[in-house]
């Protein structure tokens, strides 16, 4: 009797290890925050999407799914959204979710200090109608205003406020920047930044679960060989992203695959616009030839894209003529070309420009954000130099460079911009519009660059419900920034994922890796 | 009846000193000459000896990348004895200028340890008391720590207090700073001991009672007499500096990609080990090795030379 007990006890932890499993996974990037306000970049939100949830969410397929919010209808002739809110939802501290966390979150995310004001822009206020409804208002019609902020994530007002973090802080960090209470899936269970972070199923969540997961660490390897040994050892189950080089070799391994896919991330080139001085390089102090529309183009037409995709990129990637992929919404097929490989061209119009001898700048680079990030930058410095342009480059990891783009400390550098919204209003709010803090327009647009035609149009396209119509300006809004050489796209960056065989998950083209999709078997 | 025999040559003398022979007894101390010889030559003249400048950017076509050794390249056509790298750098001329950060950085950091650890051993043992105990202890306290770690720590609050846009250029100071600071306590210590020794002897106090300074006697008197284990030291000192300087740079805090030194050329090659391409990694390393295994090697048959015991 006794023995039989001892056995079915044996089979029953068997069964239920089968069932439930601790995950492990890395990535070359440690989200510099956990707070969902705090920093608007994919590897912050892609990470806190598993804890946090906003009023909607996106689906495997991409698609707008009810999320915190249960359904939404336009409020009048475009007036702005009614929300209607799902109850009975908790918090991960088990408070109650209802409105007023959601005019709370509203106020948060869209205040100075945060980095997701621009998500706003369009919104002129919100109402709580009852604890269940509530109104966001819209200064003008916005028919993609749900699909727009499916990363705003909602947070706990009471918690936020005990624990002094009613506004996010992004240079010294607060309570959020460590500690979680969201509503999401799985609960941060411990948070060493820079070493480990272990997330643990929330038993509370409104949702099923779809996962079979207990608890789930997240370590960031910097080094991208030192990863992929991880991988290979079984050290993780997961690495995100495999370097190009070593994903034949992943996928030929017993034991370990790689799943690819097409992010929706364009990797460019961008200018110091408004800067009147260069700020580095020999010629620091003297007006900045990035003015030049001439020097601009010179630039376009110096770099050879095929070559980096060819090599570097090992023929994974593809080139790119504008700031989102042919797969997004609002892509410009009127616009599709992008400037030829051109040295003679690009030398030609550099000495028409008056710089026939050429000038030395300073360019900025991440060397931990995209895939092969530093070594894009040397090759564009090669290229470069080949058209007489002397670039001195200095590449420094993820954590240092944004506060460096914020503080205008380049003269050209390397930007990845993925739209959240899939849609090609995203990057000319973020990117192209005019810089203006009060509307909330251009907060990514380090460079400063301006043109009228485009700051009218935007909130055209945003309020245009004839989609002809609307693509007819967004035509007009590319042919802009192209002609005005505003960026210089290069290429759509691949999604290189490596798993274990054992491993069951979804791969979406925005790089966010969801947890709660993952199912080990 | 006198013989006139001709005054022997500066070099015959040399080559019949005990010194050039112990050294033509020796094939592990030519064979270890000879290569350091010909890196060190090699990497001093590159310019001559490399196929290309690998530092200018205009010289490289990305198009070259990853060529295996030997084998024409896809798009190119075009050849390279030791491959290229993903920017297609030919990885022998990288090698030639990367060594010579390596070597520079390794006979830069040893003098400044040298200078350093020999003065302070030599007041150390000549004046006792308390400036030697104070000296001694904190060469104790400093040997407790590894010296990589040292290093690392120099450098981080050097690199602190340079600013940002001179960083690059300034980085190889700063490493010659970091390693030579971390390695003067050897010195210090061995001077001590044979300034100890010298202290007392005859000419010494001669010197003492001629009326000459403290700082005289030191430098001209007792200093040539503890040259010796100085020398050994120096030459044991270079391997490990090249290899401290490898290791920081290998870790990403030593010299900048712009300015590769041989361990920097690894850590970019260990990128690329998973996925085939041996060669950006394997050159370098086995030039690294050869490099400090023949340093070193010189090192220790220089010790047995010079020490009267072991002859």
């Amino acid at each position: 009797m006794f023995r039989f007990a001892a056995i079915s006890a044996l089979a029953l932890t068997v069964a239920s290890s089968a069932y439930a499993e601790s995950f492990r996974w890395a990535g070359t990037t440690d989200p510099q925050t956990m707070d969902p306000h705090a920093v608007n970049s994919a590897p912050v939100l892609g990470f806190l999407n598993n804890v946090y949830e906003g009023l909607v969410r996106r689906g495997k397929d991409m698609a707008v799914q009810p999320a915190l919010a249960t359904a939404w209808e336009p409020i009048g002739e475009g007036e702005g959204w009614r929300f209607t809110l799902r109850q009975g939802v908790k918090f991960h501290d088990g408070s109650d979710f209802t409105a007023e966390d959601v005019l709370f979150s509203y106020e948060r995310a869209s205040s100075e200090a945060s980095d997701t004001r621009s998500w706003f822009a369009p919104v002129s206020g919100v109402n709580v109608v009852d604890d269940y409804t509530v109104d966001i208002l819209t200064s003008a019609p916005n028919p993609l205003f749900p699909s727009s902020i499916a990363n705003w994530m909602i947070m706990d007002k009471g918690w936020t406020e005990a624990n002094n973090a009613a506004r996010p802080d992004k240079e010294n960090g607060n309570y959020a920047t460590l500690n979680v209470n969201g509503t999401g899936a799985f609960m941060l269970k411990d948070r060493q930044p820079g070493l480990t972070t272990t997330l643990a199923p929330f038993a509370g969540w409104w949702d099923e679960a779809e996962h079979n997961i207990t608890e789930a660490t997240f370590t960031p390897i910097d080094n991208p060989a030192t990863s992929v040994a991880a991988l290979l050892s079984g050290d993780v189950d997961m690495i995100n992203p495999v370097p190009i080089q070593d994903a034949a070799r992943v996928d030929e391994r017993d034991g370990t695959k790689v799943i690819r896919g097409v992010e929706a991330r364009v990797i460019m080139l961008g200018f110091g616009h408004e800067a009147d001085t260069l700020k580095y390089g020999a010629m620091a102090g003297k007006p900045n030839p990035f003015q030049d529309v001439r020097v601009r183009e010179a630039v376009a037409k110096a770099i050879n894209v095929d070559a980096i995709l060819k090599t570097i990129m090992r023929g994974s990637a593809e080139s790119v003529s504008q700031l989102v992929t042919p797969a997004m919404s609002g892509y410009s097929d009127a616009n599709a070309d992008r400037p030829a490989y051109d040295v003679e061209g690009a030398k030609a119009l550099l000495a028409e420009a008056g710089y026939a001898d050429g000038f030395s700048f300073g360019l900025k680079c991440p060397n931990n954000r995209y895939l092969n990030d530093e070594a894009v930058c040397q090759a564009v410095t090669g290229m470069l130099a080949r058209v007489g342009i002397t670039a001195e480059l200095e590449a420094m990891p993820v954590q240092n460079y944004w506060p460096e783009l914020r503080a205008d400390n380049f003269d050209m550098y390397l930007l990845g911009w993925s739209p959240g919204t899939f849609d090609h209003e995203h990057p000319v709010r973020f990117l192209v519009s005019t810089p203006n803090a009060e509307k909330k327009l251009g907060s990514w647009n380090f460079g400063g660059f301006s043109d009228a035609r485009v700051d009218e149009l935007l909130p055209m396209i945003q309020s245009e419900i004839d989609a002809e119509k609307r693509q007819g300006m967004v035509d007009e809004v590319t042919a802009i920034y192209q002609n005005a050489h505003a960026y210089v796209p290069m290429y759509v960056q691949p999604l290189v994922w490596g798993t274990r065989d054992n491993i069951a998950l979804t791969q979406r083209p925005d790089n966010f890796f969801i947890l709660r999709w993952v199912t080990v078997n | 009846m006198t013989t006139v025999t001709k005054p022997k040559s500066r070099f015959a003398r040399f080559w019949d000193s005990d010194f050039a022979y112990n050294f033509r007894r020796s094939p592990v101390a030519m064979v270890s000459f000879a290569i350091v010889a010909i890196l060190v030559i090699s990497s001093m003249f590159a310019p001559l000896f490399a196929t290309m400048n690998p530092f200018n950017p205009a010289n490289l076509d990305l198009l070259n990348g990853f060529t295996p050794p030997g084998t024409p390249n896809d798009f190119t056509g075009e050849r390279f004895l030791m491959g290229t790298d993903d920017q297609g750098r030919d990885v022998y001329s990288t090698i030639l200028y990367g060594m010579r950060v390596s070597l520079f950085v390794g006979f830069a950091a040893v003098m400044l340890g040298m200078v350093i650890g020999v003065t302070m051993g030599l007041i150390s043992g000549y004046f006792g008391g308390w400036t030697d105990t104070i000296i001694m202890r904190v060469a104790d306290v400093q040997l407790t720590f590894p010296s990589i770690l040292v290093a690392m720590l120099i450098f981080g609050v050097a690199k602190g207090f340079t600013p940002v846009e001179y960083r690059d250029q300034l980085a190889i100071w700063v490493l010659i700073l970091a390693i030579g600071l971390s390695d003067w306590v050897q010195f210090a210590r061995v001077v001590r001991g044979a300034t100890l020794v010298e202290r007392n002897k005859e000419y010494v106090q001669a010197a003492r009672l001629m009326g000459r300074g403290a700082f005289p006697i030191l430098f001209r008197h007792i200093l040539p007499n503890v040259l010796s284990p100085v020398l050994v030291i120096a030459t044991i000192s270079l391997a490990l500096a090249i290899i401290a300087e490898a290791t920081l740079s290998f870790l990403g805090v030593g010299a900048p990609s712009t300015q590769p030194s041989l361990g920097t050329l690894i850590r970019i090659g260990q990128g690329y080990l998973f996925s085939g391409e041996w060669w950006i990694l394997f050159f370098p390393s086995v030039t690294l090795l050869a490099l400090a295994l023949s340093v070193n090697m010189l090192g220790d048959w220089l010790r047995d030379a010079l020490n009267p015991k072991l002859r």
